[in-house]
């Protein structure tokens, strides 16, 4: 994308936001002025907006991959439960003897559950040809479900009073850099998995075939490439990416499971892909700024009538105005090609 | 009558990019008569027809009716003068009734949506009066593919339709359903409307037409009473003259190739599109299948591809046919279906065949200096005209994205070439390139099926001619056969 496009796309943002506020009744530039110090106004400003994006940027990713193979996953908030609710089973698993080291098997199965659970859709897809669309807003439920009865059975704490997992110890719960900050080691590996699968996707063969099959499953057919397999790839890779972000939610700022661990995050992946333009380093700066009206809301909301619903709507708007840009530009582009 | 009666189409020419598709075609059609237009895909048919019913506008020449011009590109106002198009592909609302889709096509406006038994009922007259049973308040898609044309004649005759054109009418019907059409077909003309029709299959044409114009690649060839011609003179102007002493340039005496034996094929609808044909391509032989698209090449093409599922062997020098031992390349028939990725760069597109070659990857990855420097290789070798590979495959112009498809194929000697109609909508300059390609191919060892309606290209590079006809092998045509005319 052209510097110029993104300049475009910042400037558009900030005028979304401004026209909600405007519309919402709120003074304009204090309200900025407070979203702002919210989001950016010292460092532990900056690392709740950056702890918000973490989960944002990992489903964000995981929708990237599965749209991309033609696969329109909306389940990434089931997959994402899934995901810490495996990495929760480890962790009472090692509850006895909970050494650091076990960290990193507890993503992988957090990554594990998430990959099952995609598969699982992807499977009803190629075996079965039920829409994917279908399949995992269904799973979505019945994700949900399954965590209602794993933190009132067996996931439930010790003491068996409240439907809630134990915490996580400390020695298990991802390091932090500072005592008081909420920034954790989560950040960074969400941030690497934007690199991994950049890779992935336009530097592997894998990766190749995926775009390939999402783009045109025909030309696929024709040369060999077997699509089905291609797609349920893809959905391994987007669910395990939104299995990860469950993982680390639950090992980072959300320290056990709940009623209310899932916070949509898994959704919001959505609206990330579509204002990235399905392109993996898009996510990152489009995760930042839900990030940051996320942070800087509850600022706002400290001193105003505004609450969360605002964010949504300019979450929203900003959304819908950038599809209906990228149509606008597609059909421009289409008619430029002309009558062949 | 006046000597303006009818529909004249004057010297009209319309260019898609390089490709003409209609070269200055005069035609007319007159009040009360069933006049055939006859070709192959490719021959201008539709095109002609959009411009008679206002989808398309022509470059240059005119359109009158009954001495008026018609409003040329302007498909609504064509209607409102009675000019009416049964489309091939129904325009039908599934979830509606009929009565409401009936109604659709009368509404004044989209806010006006009340009394459509009002509005069907022109519509439900008509369908009396063609002694047709239609029930108003079925739905669209409780029916069945022969009742859904009905529903689409009868739209078209909800209004004063003078014109009705119908784009290959047949297709879709069984033996049973054509009969009828044909008696409605009639009906029709002796109302005194006139009535063009859009045909590729000749014994069609000879059941009902009263007058036949034929066109091929773009240009006018012939208009005749049907009473004044046959099928034979028919089949000529379709396809032109079959070269006469052609002889077989290849020794057959290659390694082994690709055999097939008592292969059967069935198409997407189920239907038996390849019927048990037995032949062998050996190394370093082109081999030709001529006929009318739509006589098996595609299901025929996909089975020894081995994409499409077969009963019978295919073997390629003893082993099944398979990318793990065989270089294979194929060169589909629609690049835009099934040869392109629309949404992905050149350099993805090329990497269609590209991503199995080894010297580009190491284990799983892409190299990606590589593959650049291969790509670009390639838009230079074969004069693929983009500033770049990453750009665009869309942004191409339709011959530069046949090259795409085209030089991923034959960028390395393939041990198997399967090849469908490669130069279709090609300009002269690219064809040839095409063509000396698929000989260098040829030359290196490749056994090639060449599926092609195009006889020149046929007899140009064939080796070895073969005729595909409702999906059995003919050793030899003669334009008749060649078509599909006897039933």
């Amino acid at each position: 994308m052209k510097l110029w496009n993104v300049a475009g796309m910042a400037v558009g943002l900030v005028l979304v936001l401004v026209l909600t506020l405007a519309v919402f009744g709120l003074p304009v530039f204090p309200s900025l002025a407070l979203i702002g110090e919210g989001a950016f106004g010292d460092k532990f400003a900056i690392a709740r907006t950056l702890v918000k994006a973490t989960p944002l940027v990992l489903t964000g990713l995981g929708m990237v991959v599965a749209w991309k193979g033609g696969m329109y996953n909306i389940g990434g908030e089931g997959q994402y439960i899934i995901g810490a609710m495996f990495a929760a089973t480890v962790v009472k698993g090692v509850l006895p003897n909970p050494h650091p080291l076990f960290g990193p098997l507890i993503l992988v199965a957090a990554v594990v559950g998430g990959a099952g659970y995609g598969l699982l859709a992807g499977w009803l897809y190629v075996a079965r040809g039920v829409e994917v669309v279908i399949s995992t807003i269904l799973l979505n439920f019945v994700a949900v479900q399954l965590l209602r009865y794993a933190v009132t059975g067996p996931l439930q704490e010790a003491k068996r009073q409240v439907p809630e997992s134990d915490l996580v110890p400390k020695a298990l719960a991802l390091a932090k850099f500072d005592r008081q900050m909420d920034l954790h080691i989560g950040t960074f590996i969400a941030l690497a998995m934007v690199v991994v699968v950049w890779l992935f996707l336009f530097y592997t063969r894998a990766g190749y075939r995926i775009r390939l099959v999402g783009d045109n499953r025909n030309v696929a057919r024709a040369n060999f490439i077997p699509a089905g397999r291609v797609q349920l790839l893809s959905m391994a890779v987007s669910g395990g990416l939104c299995g990860l972000a469950g993982g680390i939610e639950y090992l980072g700022p959300a320290g056990q499971l709940g009623f209310n661990f899932p916070q949509d995050w898994g959704f919001l992946g959505i609206p990330i892909a579509l204002l990235a333009g399905l392109n993996p380093a898009g996510v990152v700066p489009a995760a930042l700024y839900f990030g940051a009206l996320f942070a800087g809301s509850d600022n706002l909301a400290r001193y105003t009538t505004a609450g969360p619903t605002m964010i949504f709507v300019i979450q929203a708007v900003a959304v819908l105005g950038f599809v209906r840009l990228s149509t606008l530009r597609l059909r421009r582009k289409t008619a430029a090609a002309g009558a062949d | 009558m006046t000597a303006e009666a009818g529909l004249h189409v004057e010297n009209v020419t319309k260019r898609y990019g390089a490709l003409v598709a209609l070269d200055a075609i005069d035609a007319t059609f007159f009040p009360g008569e069933i006049h055939a237009v006859l070709g192959e895909n490719g021959a201008g048919k539709s095109t002609l027809m959009g411009i008679l019913t206002g989808f398309v506008t022509p470059d240059s020449g005119s359109v009158t009716y009954n001495g008026a011009p018609i409003p040329v590109g302007r498909a609504f106002e064509c209607k409102k003068i009675g000019i009416e198009m049964i489309h091939q592909h129904f325009t039908l609302v599934s979830a509606f009734t009929v009565a409401e889709n009936l109604a659709l096509a009368r509404l004044p406006s989209l806010y006006s949506l009340a009394h459509v038994p009002d509005r069907a009922k022109p519509s439900l007259a008509a369908a009396e009066r063609l002694g047709w049973a239609v029930d108003p308040e079925a739905r669209i898609r409780d029916l069945s593919v022969g009742a859904l044309q009905r529903i689409e004649i009868l739209k078209a005759l909800g209004g004063d339709a003078r014109v009705l054109v119908f784009d290959e009418p047949t297709a879709v019907l069984s033996p049973d359903e054509v009969d009828d059409l044909f008696r409605v077909l009639r009906q029709l003309r002796d109302e005194g409307r006139i009535i063009v029709l859009i045909a590729h299959k000749l014994s069609e044409v000879m059941a009902v037409a009263d007058r036949v114009t034929v066109l091929r690649k773009g240009k006018w060839i012939a208009s005749s009473p049907l009473a004044e011609t046959n099928q034979t003179q028919l089949a000529t102007w379709m396809v032109g003259e079959l070269p006469v002493g052609h002889v077989a340039r290849s020794p057959g005496g290659g390694q082994p190739g690709i055999v097939a034996k008592g292969l059967s094929v069935k198409g997407d609808r189920g239907e038996d599109s390849v019927r048990n044909v037995s032949f062998e391509i050996r190394r370093g032989e082109i081999v030709g299948f001529g006929g009318v698209d739509g006589n098996g090449q595609v299901e025929l093409a996909e089975a020894l591809l081995s994409i499409r599922a077969r009963t019978g062997d295919i073997t390629f020098a003893g082993v099944p046919v398979s990318p793990d031992h065989l270089r294979i390349a194929y060169i589909p028939q629609d690049r835009q279906t099934d040869g392109l990725a629309m949404g992905l760069s050149i350099e993805d597109n090329l990497l269609v065949t590209g991503h199995r070659n080894l010297s580009l990857r190491r284990g799983p990855l892409l190299i990606a200096k590589r593959v650049h420097a291969w790509a670009r290789g390639l838009v230079e070798r074969f004069g693929i005209k983009a500033s770049s590979p990453e750009e665009m495959v869309s942004s191409l112009s339709g011959g530069n994205q046949q090259k795409v498809v085209v030089s991923r194929a034959l960028e390395s000697q393939p041990d198997l070439l399967i090849v469908l109609n490669p130069t279709r909508g090609l300009d002269i300059k690219a064809t040839e390139y095409v063509h000396e390609k698929m000989i260098e191919a040829r030359n290196g060892g490749a056994a090639i099926a060449l599926f092609t309606t195009d006889l020149d290209e046929l007899y140009a590079l064939a080796d070895r001619v073969l005729f595909l006809s409702r999906g059995e092998l003919r050793e030899e045509g003669g334009a008749a056969a060649l078509v599909g005319a006897s039933r």
